[in-house]
């Protein structure tokens, strides 16, 4: 806060400093509060998981688990048979994972072309690929689902993978970003007798990476979070995915709060630390395209 | 900026292509190979896919799929749990978009200085946005519990110290815990508290970019004019953040209208179908009542919905560059 660097350094009386600065503390005391009052939910989520039962119904609620308990978790091993939530918790990340892998490959090609190379088609292309993206997913649900079905695809791994993938706003987002890299390096390459797929992969690439990484992140949240596509593309237990499998606990164990919010942690921690790791670049991300993760 | 390059390029390319022309298009199209594939797969396929099968009775049990013409979208109209859920998606949408957005504008007004909490608050009120909805709503129900829920304890614990009060505390009633999921009066504005947390901090961003493009220039201009800090906001602020706002309030009413897993999990349509939204009807009729046709119909006039609002938004912001 600006406030005490400049008690130190004008060392003005402390009255007249109050009187001038008070709106300033007092916005900041407000944004405390506010913040605590956003994080609370998440903190009580914790809290509830780490504590056993005693303590979890008690009429005058308790913030701080003493003593902690991992029970909860343990109980999440244990009900393996029925909710499997260490198997969600890989079948989470190896979507997750394996779609980024997928968006952040098909994507960067297809906007390697659509920013750089000329041929007839293209605007048309990319305009088509644009307008898209005002259409709302529940439009092409129940089409692609079939699809899904035609493919033979319903209740595995590349059902859940691939058909997210065909979005336009990866293709968008580099595009965007590969129109403003100067052309003079790969100029360079191209006297240097370098084809387009080494320009690709030896220049652009590399140039990109900050977009890549944004959109990288945005098509891990947006795998990992999502909710419907999975709810409707599988019925098998193992191949349940997280956030599916928070609800079967939820219908399952209507009560048993800590074990719950033990399966939601789980759920929630990956997540929160690749926030708070790669935040600037989601921050800036959103400022760039506008876009609500 | 992107023109004139392209068109340079086109000169400087046009000469001496002619021989390997095929070949080069080909190369091209080579790079968006893997990508139309999954495009006309996955969306272009299922868009014109999806408008045929609403005008069938397509239903998965059946093999008989008859044109039915636009008879789907007819009796969607005119279905009576159709309009429920269509108004009850509007109402989440009224509670949502307005109260969403100005809290997440304040928020942004809040940190836009730059200060040594900046980025502790900017995570804060980020954070709920990165949460599958799945957890959001286990979470919440946890939290609205109408027996042991912190939200009621401390409605409660508030409500009783109020009671404390001299004179005028003899005439607040005791504190009843309120069912926030379970009544057909509070369900909806539940989902929409709960929308609210989750989403705050998602437009924060987008307000935070357009606060910080705004010039420092015109600020300074308005402070030698002898404008206060609040003269500074609506004659400065406000009109340079009308695109910004605009922007957000069509992306949060298209976003309310497609809110889906708060209800699917927490409500499921009830109490009294009063949190039916129009993407759960779609969900349920498709997969639990497998009227995949009749199902279609109503994505359709969901994208009818949402496209209204985008035109809406271009026609704004069209009419906005010509003043």
């Amino acid at each position: 806060m600006a406030v005490a660097a400049r008690i130190r350094t004008r060392k003005r009386p402390l009255g007249a400093m109050v009187a001038r600065e008070w709106p300033n503390l007092l916005a900041k005391a407000v944004l405390f509060v506010v913040a605590l009052v956003m994080l609370a939910p998440l903190l009580w989520m914790i809290s509830t998981s780490l504590k056993p039962e005693s303590e979890i119904f008690l009429n005058v609620p308790r913030w701080i688990p003493w003593p902690v308990t991992f029970h909860n978790y343990q109980e999440l091993a244990n009900r393996a048979g029925e909710a499997p939530v260490f198997r969600w918790l890989f079948n989470s990340v190896f979507v997750a994972t394996s779609h980024t892998m997928l968006v952040l490959f098909v994507d960067s090609l297809a906007a390697y072309a659509f920013a750089r190379l000329t041929f007839p088609g293209r605007e048309p292309l990319f305009m088509l690929v644009v307008a898209t993206m005002i259409i709302p997913g529940q439009v092409t649900l129940i089409p692609v689902f079939l699809i899904i079905q035609k493919l033979h695809w319903f209740n595995t791994y590349q059902a859940l993978i691939v058909p997210g993938a065909a979005g336009g706003f990866g293709v968008f987002l580099l595009r965007q970003f590969l129109l403003g890299i100067p052309r003079d390096l790969e100029e360079a390459a191209q006297l240097d007798g370098c084809g387009r797929w080494t320009i690709y992969w030896r220049v652009i690439l590399p140039l990109a990476r900050p977009a890549l990484a944004t959109l990288a992140i945005f098509s891990f949240l947006g795998s990992w979070n999502d909710f419907m596509w999975p709810l409707i593309i599988t019925n098998e237990i193992a191949m349940r995915t997280l956030p599916i499998g928070i609800t079967i606990f939820q219908g399952r164990y209507t009560t048993e709060y800590g074990v719950m919010m033990a399966a939601a942690t789980v759920a929630t921690l990956p997540v929160i630390l690749a926030f708070l790791l790669f935040q600037k670049q989601i921050i800036k991300g959103i400022a760039l395209s506008g876009l609500k993760a | 900026m992107a023109a004139p390059a392209v068109a340079l390029e086109r000169k400087r390319k046009a000469p001496g292509m002619k021989p390997g022309r095929f070949r080069d298009v080909l190369e091209c199209y080579l790079f968006l190979v893997p990508y139309l594939l999954l495009f006309s797969v996955f969306v272009i396929g299922p868009v014109t896919y999806g408008f045929y099968i609403s005008l069938h009775d397509y239903h998965v049990l059946s093999t008989h799929r008859p044109f039915v013409g636009f008879a789907n979208y007819a009796g969607a109209l005119h279905d009576d749990l159709f309009l429920k859920s269509l108004i009850n998606t509007a109402y989440f949408a009224v509670m949502v978009v307005p109260l969403g957005n100005l809290i997440s504008l304040l928020l942004a007004l809040g940190i836009c200085k730059e200060g040594r909490l900046t980025t502790f608050f900017r995570s804060a009120f980020y954070l709920p946005v990165v949460i599958s909805v799945a957890v959001v709503a286990v979470l919440w129900q946890w939290l609205y519990s109408t027996q042991w829920g912190l939200i009621n304890y401390y409605l409660d614990a508030g409500a009783e110290a109020l009671r404390q009060l001299p004179l005028l505390g003899a005439h607040i009633p005791a504190y009843t815990p309120i069912p926030w999921l379970s009544s057909p009066r509070f369900a909806m504005a539940s989902i929409a508290l709960l929308s609210m947390w989750w989403g705050a901090g998602g437009n924060m961003i987008v307000y935070l970019a357009g606060l910080q493009a705004i010039p420092e220039t015109y600020y300074e201009a308005a402070t030698l004019d002898g404008a206060n800090s609040w003269q500074r906001f609506w004659s400065v602020t406000w009109p340079q953040l009308r695109p910004t706002l605009l922007f957000c309030l069509v992306l949060s009413v298209i976003g309310a209208f497609q809110v889906f897993g708060q209800v699917m999990v927490l409500t499921r349509g009830g109490p009294d179908f009063s949190t039916y939204t129009m993407v759960l009807y779609l969900y349920l009729t498709g997969f639990s009542l497998y009227k995949m046709g009749y199902a279609c119909a109503v994505a359709y006039l969901l994208f009818l919905v949402v496209l209204v609002f985008t035109l809406l938004q271009f026609r704004l912001l069209s009419f906005k560059e010509v003043d």
